[in-house]
């Protein structure tokens, strides 16, 4: 039945062309109207459908990106005025700085972090989500609420909420007995981060979570119907039906997860602004402040594309993996 | 994990009418599931609700050591003054906002609608290549862009406008769009469309009546994102705009609590304020997320 | 059929750029005959913006032909847009800052005589005209000035039975250990990023330290900065100050003042209007001058900003920029700024002009005579207070003044 055939496609990863496609190209299969066409108008076809989007990725994202790298090797005074060349000079004084193995290594680790908990979390919520019961719609309208206010806010007030002095949090726990006195949550720098990963679990549950249940929404009855059949219980049915079927939106929630959460600013900086010291910082917070703590623009944007190398590797490992993981499954 | 068993036992998705087995559903499951849906609501609305309260409470109280729960004084008029305000001007800001997002909204899908469709259907050289860069460029955030962008808006003389702004939304959410459409669509079993091919509907009407709908969760998915993400964009707002009558609503809040001044309450009023019309979006759409499968029909 | 969609978006996207284009920032245009100049102000609170609003429609209906676009920018993001426009060669005309001298360095901005008359430039108190300097030429224009004076609560001091504010750092020391004995927070101290470079300099200076020596020299890291950090870090281990000192910022701290939680504070001329009125107007607090390692001398921390004229089409831009600011140090102008906003004057017109609210603004004008800046002529200072707001709060709490000091020392004598 057609359905086994959705789940064995690509979702447009790098490899794209190459694994499993069954796509033919329609035009010979409806011959009677494309047989006119030449084989040159043929070639510029995908143009004609990719052109506007090509057109505004490669101007407005690229060009920028183009500028990212072409200033991380010049050399630029703390006014913005560029001196010169610099070469390689700007990556060296990164690679120098004494603070950078610990934020990357932070780095890291709010990443693996926070997508493992936010998907593992969201499955879950899908679940729910999908279930019947009285007031689901309204569940499902209150999670929308943390995506659509911005992550600054939420930050905001999260920062608000866990102050030591106007904080409800401190005043909760307190009421509820667990601490007699206030804690300045945010100025320890491991309970700090432990609260800032969740903050950005937090922003990043509905979005995932959707995802998600819009995957579970593409799974036929029938499949369930036929695992019944066989005699599959619920847990076998989750673990071999449900969850293959879910792999393509599980690969863009994670992946989708994966580069948001590299570059969050908003938490790390809203909540602490990196410190105490550069104590909870990540790249990306790091990359800002040695623009404008610093004033080493050039230096600033080398950490930038160390950033982004660092996200295309961990993105493209992971794309490997799953591509291994599914050759085998 | 007995919740997660308790949950998948529904053998059909969501939308799909009661078959024969459901005639009368146990109670026991509905209740728990109903507990833990409103207990979930309330976990994910509990910091916005503290805002509210927060808002609401006069200015000599917001930053009370210990704070109290609710305030002493509900300050109703903390909404209004804030609707009111001339710097920022709250009012104006949330418009504006509304056209860039509701802007960049279409362009994306105009643009990326067909870009995922093709790429999903047929085969061409450069698909890989096409793939790669949508994978690629999504890895980019304006945050480490801002001065190629101002630079780029300056050539394009598009700076403090709204559609410059659009045109950098639109751009930096394309990638994700583009991506999760070509997703939905090569889901979509090109029998399907076949079928209506063979039934006499035409290239583009069997993907409006029959590709379309199916993939509509995936159109709907790349809607919200696209608006929810030009909605609260900040940086670059900040970074391309510079007239106080093309603020964007993000852009103004964070203008409440200055070194030299806090006022916390208009912050999180305006706050509340700025969510409202995502949920109201969202209400509109948000079951058009889920029903992409009955529209079509496997028959 | 295909073209349909081809065509609806590639219509779409190109009456958009279209219409873009039509429209058109004008911002960074230059215009050719140099009337229309662009001034970025910084937001000191929501007072700000009316007052440039009105004071840009009386200059214009003053100096028909003559206009000015006004960008009001927050001090979070004032750096970032500097930098921004500065990079992409769009940088404003006027712009009011807290530095300048890097702008100097990098021959960008006028020299002073070239923007104002002689009248307002002789107008300038001297010492902040001095402050203004770069290698010997004054290049900014001060602006407005602040001064910091030692705040404490007179009902807290009563409770805790201390007659007198503290003048030395024994008596700080004693009067906190009573004031904790009482039950409430002795002293405020805010060494988190938001102004840890201003409080660590106030108390600094009272021991004769700093940032740099009389010849200029950076000595971040010399011994009475040491010992300064080292007394700071005994009184939070003592649990003499707010918690975490290093993780809390002046906002906080004043707020928590205004709400008569914390006994002592270095407080500054606009805490009033932004955080005792706010709060508490009958908060009954007093006022002293900053105390001392040794008592004998007093020094505040002087803060100024400036306002800076960029160099722009080969100097096609001076006339108006000129004309603008001199409209704006008339003393009509300047005073209503500074009685709007709460600060001092760096002006004797002005100055003379607000004498009248005098009761609370004489101690702090009286204290700006011993007052000590911020090294802003050097044109490393940015970063030098950068790697302040990062690092100084950790010495107070987990790593050693010496080694934080070293750090900085060495940034500031990083090329910058």
């Amino acid at each position: 039945m057609a359905v086994q055939d959705t789940t064995t496609h690509n979702t447009g990863s790098g490899s794209g062309s190459r694994s499993g496609e069954e796509r033919t190209p329609v035009a010979p299969a409806r011959g009677s109207r494309h047989a006119g066409n030449s084989l040159r108008l043929r070639a510029l076809e995908p143009l004609l459908w990719l052109g506007p989007a090509l057109a505004l990725i490669l101007g407005v994202v690229i060009w920028p990106v183009v500028e990212m790298v072409r200033t991380s090797l010049m050399d630029i005074s703390s006014t913005g005025v560029t001196r010169g060349f610099a070469g390689g000079a700007n990556y060296a004084e990164l690679f120098a700085e004494p603070d950078l193995p610990g934020v990357v290594l932070r780095t890291l680790v709010w990443v693996v972090g926070v997508v493992t908990a936010t998907i593992t979390v969201s499955l879950a919520l899908a679940q729910l989500l999908n279930s019947r019961f009285p007031g689901r719609r309204m569940v499902r309208w209150a999670l929308i609420v943390p995506w659509a206010a911005s992550v600054l806010m939420t930050a905001l007030t999260w920062r608000w909420m866990l102050n030591n002095f106007y904080g409800v949090v401190n005043r909760v726990l307190m009421d509820v007995g667990i601490l007699d006195k206030p804690v300045n949550w945010l100025a320890h720098p491991a309970q700090a981060f432990a609260w800032m990963m969740a903050v950005a679990v937090f922003v990043s549950l509905p979005f995932t979570a959707f995802v998600i249940l819009s995957g579970l929404g593409t799974i036929p009855a029938e499949v369930y119907e036929a695992a019944r059949l066989d005699g599959a219980g619920p847990a076998r049915t989750y673990l071999s039906v449900t969850l293959p079927l879910l792999r393509p939106s599980l690969l863009v929630a994670a992946i989708i997860n994966v580069i948001n959460v590299f570059n969050s600013f908003p938490v790390i900086w809203a909540m602490t602004r990196g410190g105490p010291g550069f104590a909870t910082d990540t790249t990306t917070t790091y990359m800002y402040k040695l623009a404008f703590d610093n004033q080493a623009v050039g230096e600033s944007a080398a950490m930038a594309v160390v950033n982004f190398a660092l996200i295309l590797l961990v993105v493209l490992v992971y794309l490997r993996v799953v591509r291994r993981r599914e050759e085998i499954g | 994990m007995s919740a997660v068993t308790a949950r998948s036992t529904t053998p059909q998705s969501a939308t799909t009418p009661s078959t024969t087995t459901r005639r009368r559903p146990p109670r026991l499951r509905t209740v728990v599931l109903t507990a833990v849906g409103w207990l979930v609501a309330l976990m994910f609305l509990a910091p916005y609700l503290q805002m509210l309260l927060t808002a609401l409470k006069p200015t000599p109280e917001l930053m009370k050591s210990p704070p109290s729960y609710l305030p002493s004084r509900w300050e109703w008029s903390n909404f209004a003054d804030v609707w009111s305000l001339k710097d920022p001007p709250v009012s104006d800001a949330l418009w504006f906002s509304l056209y860039v997002a509701g802007m960049s909204t279409l362009l994306t899908l105009a643009v990326g609608l067909p870009a995922a469709y093709y790429t999903a259907r047929h085969r061409f050289r450069g698909r890989g290549a096409f793939l790669l860069l949508v994978l690629v460029t999504q890895m980019f955030a304006p945050t480490a862009l801002l001065v190629g962008i101002y630079r780029e808006m300056v050539s394009l003389d598009l700076t403090d406008t709204a559609e410059g702004l659009i045109l950098v939304n639109a751009a930096f959410n394309l990638p994700f769009c583009i991506w999760i459409l070509n997703a939905y669509f090569a889901s979509i079993p090109k029998e399907l469309e076949e079928a209506a091919y063979m039934d006499g509907a035409g290239r583009l009407g069997a993907m409006v009546r029959i590709t379309l709908p199916l993939a509509l969760p995936g159109v709907v998915t790349a809607l919200v994102y696209t608006f929810i993400g030009a909605w609260n964009e900040y940086v670059v707002a900040l970074t391309i705009t510079s007239s106080g009558d093309r603020t964007t609503l993000t852009k103004a809040i964070p203008g409440f609590v200055t070194a030299y001044q806090e006022q916390w309450q208009y912050l999180f009023a305006t706050s509340l304020i700025a969510i409202v019309p995502v949920v109201v979006l969202f209400v509109f759409v948000e079951r058009y997320l889920i029903s992409g499968l009955t529209a079509g029909g496997i028959k | 059929m295909k073209r349909h969609l081809i065509g609806i978006a590639a219509g779409v996207t190109l009456a958009l750029v279209v219409s873009g284009c039509g429209k058109g920032g004008s911002s960074g245009d230059g215009d050719s005959d140099g009337k229309t100049i662009r001034f970025v102000a910084a937001k000191y609170d929501d007072d700000t913006q009316p007052y440039w609003d009105n004071l840009i429609k009386a200059f214009e209906a003053r100096n028909p032909g003559y206009q000015v676009e006004l960008e009001v920018v927050d001090w979070e993001q004032l750096d970032s847009k500097v930098k921004t426009y500065i990079q992409t060669g769009q940088q404003p005309d006027v712009l009011n800052y807290n530095k300048f001298s890097d702008f100097a360095r990098d021959d960008l901005i006028y020299q002073a005589k070239d923007i104002v008359s002689p009248k307002v430039l002789a107008d300038f108190l001297p010492l902040f005209a001095d402050q203004a300097q770069y290698e010997g030429v004054q290049y900014g224009l001060p602006f407005i000035s602040s001064a910091r004076l030692f705040f404490y609560n007179k009902d807290i001091f009563d409770k805790a039975g201390i007659s007198e504010p503290p003048s030395t750092w024994a008596e700080v020391e004693d009067a906190a250990r009573k004031i904790q004995k009482a039950g409430d927070i002795p002293l405020g101290l805010p060494l988190g990023a938001e102004e840890a470079q201003a409080e660590f300099y106030i108390w600094a200076m009272n021991n004769s330290g700093g940032w740099i020596d009389k010849s200029g020299k950076w000595t971040v890291d010399q011994q009475a900065n040491v010992e300064t950090l080292d007394y700071l870090r005994k009184l939070t281990k003592a649990g003499l100050t707010q918690p975490n000192p290093e993780a809390t910022n002046r906002k906080d701290v004043f707020n928590q003042f205004a709400q008569g939680k914390i006994g002592m504070v270095n407080g500054a001329v606009f805490m009033r209007k932004g955080f005792l009125d706010t709060v508490d107007k009958n908060l009954n607090y007093g006022i002293a001058p900053l105390p001392s390692k040794d008592g004998t001398t007093h020094n505040t921390l002087g803060v100024q900003d400036y306002l800076v004229a960029f160099k722009k089409d080969e100097g096609r831009n001076r006339e108006a920029v000129n004309k603008f600011l001199d409209f704006f140090y008339q003393k009509e102008n300047a005073s209503k700024f500074l009685s709007t906003e709460g600060f001092l004057s760096v002006t004797k017109s002005a100055g003379n002009a607000l004498s009248s609210d005098s009761a609370y603004y004489k101690p702090f004008v009286d204290a700006l005579s011993g007052a000590r800046f911020a090294p802003t002529d050097n044109p490393n200072w940015s970063a030098v207070e950068g790697a302040v707001k990062q690092r100084i709060g950790t010495a107070v709490s987990g790593a050693e003044p010496k080694k934080v000091l070293g750090e900085i020392q060495e940034t500031a004598e990083k090329d910058g």
